[in-house]
């Protein structure tokens, strides 16, 4: 009776041990990718690269470790369905680009952000959450990434800066558009937005 | 002997299971793609914004003076200000606010949040030389905490946020928060119309205002152009960003 008990004990404590190991490797697999990233922007390598290499080699890094689709997709939600194929794909791959560019054009000209992960926390079997501060300039910002475990491993599905959830805030303004517009009038707008240089460009209703 | 075998074969039998159940642990259930990418992100994004049409107009009025007047006020700040002035004018016109953030905690019943405000209030007023510096930060039990306005106030008595505004010059809120504001006003003794200050004049209330605008101006414009430069339709991305971070301040 005691043997069995003990088995059993066992074999619980090797899945809770699996699913603190997976969060582990995880954040690890994530801190890598971070500082990989900021790396391609800082580092003596590349600090006085043109923004479109360094675009590129963030875009590299962060594909290689990650599936971006995973995130663009939730940010498209149910809109998804109202393109074709070819369109799904054109709008994958501007807003990913998009993303991208956002992120390194914030890092330019800032000081070198230093990154303090958290510990991760398992929110269910197949979904986690780890915790990140990021200083910049004595700013301090808390972004969260949310991981769910899909086919194709532990996939980042949101990031969380300072209570605002990116995908939220991608889906409202797609849901918005869907409302009246359609597939092709988003690509559209996506690509001015990605082949006007400079942000100040005045906003028109 | 037969115990030594009964010993092995758990031994043997266990590790088996356990690889058995770590390698299903791993490998299955996994999140089904179709449901995840359609999931209700359960965040309650509903944004009650029936004055669409006008805060649009509003919108890209704000945006014309922001990138004509404010982006360059902002720019010649940053480059005649030293560093340290420019974080020093910050901390004083964020110690003026303290009337502000001690309503918004008493008003929620947040007692230890009013009094950490009041000895930071007065560590920076004296130590800190009228607020220029914030010597608060590193006294033990007074460091910053999360700012509380009435908005924020009305909102955790559960008034609800009412229809989405874009107002002029100020930006996004919405009617609670509108109330919210004229509450915020009405407990700072140097804000107009409640200014508890009855013998300065309006050249001295405008040169206060100016000033805080411009002091204010850097770190106004580099959040709207990081989220105005990621955003499809930056109208909806500021609806929802602003709106995400109003509930998410209020819960907490």
């Amino acid at each position: 009776m005691l043997k069995r008990r003990s088995l059993i004990a066992f074999l619980v404590s090797c899945l809770f041990l699996s699913a603190a190991q997976a969060a582990s490797t995880e954040a690890d697999r994530l801190r890598s990718v971070i500082d990989a990233a900021i790396e391609a922007v800082y580092g003596e390598c590349c600090a006085d690269l043109p923004i479109e290499d360094k675009e590129t080699r963030v875009n590299a890094i962060l594909e290689d470790a990650y599936d971006l689709d995973v995130i663009i997709r939730r940010a498209i939600g149910r809109n998804w369905n109202l393109m074709n194929e070819k369109e799904q794909q054109q709008v994958l791959d501007l807003v990913k680009r998009l993303v991208v560019r956002t992120y390194v054009k914030a890092m330019q000209g800032t000081a070198r952000p230093e990154v303090e992960m958290g510990k991760p926390v398992m929110i269910t079997d197949n979904r986690m959450e780890i915790p990140s501060v990021i200083i910049v300039d004595e700013t301090i910002v808390n972004v969260l990434y949310r991981l769910g475990k899909m086919q194709s491993g532990w996939q980042i599905y949101d990031i969380v800066a300072e209570d605002i959830s990116v995908v939220s805030n991608y889906r409202q303004q797609i849901d918005d558009h869907f409302r009246k517009g359609n597939g092709q009038e988003l690509i559209e707008k996506l690509t001015k937005l990605m082949n006007s240089q400079d942000i100040d460009e005045e906003l028109k209703l | 002997m037969k115990n030594l075998s009964f010993k092995l074969i758990t031994c043997l039998l266990s590790s088996w299971v356990c690889c058995l159940a770590v390698s299903l642990h791993a490998q299955g259930d996994f999140l089904s793609e179709e449901d995840f990418f359609e999931e209700d992100l359960g965040t309650g994004m509903e944004i009650s914004d029936p004055l669409e049409v006008i805060n649009r107009y509003i919108f890209v009025f704000n945006d014309f003076v922001y990138m004509k007047f404010l982006q360059p006020l902002a720019d010649v700040y940053q480059a005649v200000t030293p560093d340290p002035v420019e974080k020093a004018a910050i901390n004083f016109f964020n110690n003026l606010k303290y009337p502000v953030r001690l309503a918004g905690n008493l008003l929620q019943g947040r007692w230890e949040g009013a009094w950490v405000e009041t000895g930071r209030f007065a560590i920076n007023s004296t130590v800190g030389i009228l607020g220029l510096f914030s010597p608060a930060d590193k006294v033990d039990g007074f460091e910053p905490i999360p700012k509380e306005d009435i908005g924020q106030a009305l909102g955790s008595w559960g008034i609800g946020e009412g229809p989405y505004l874009v107002l002029p010059l100020l930006g996004p809120s919405n009617l609670r928060d509108l109330g919210g504001l004229v509450g915020d006003r009405s407990v700072n003794p140097l804000d107009e119309p409640f200014s508890l200050i009855d013998d300065w004049n309006w050249e001295w209330r405008a040169a206060l205002t100016g000033t805080e605008f411009t002091v204010s101006s850097p770190g106004l414009m580099e959040r709207y152009l990081q989220l105005k430069g990621s955003a499809i339709d930056p109208y909806s991305s500021f609806k929802n960003g602003y709106t995400q971070f109003r509930r998410a301040a209020i819960r907490e």
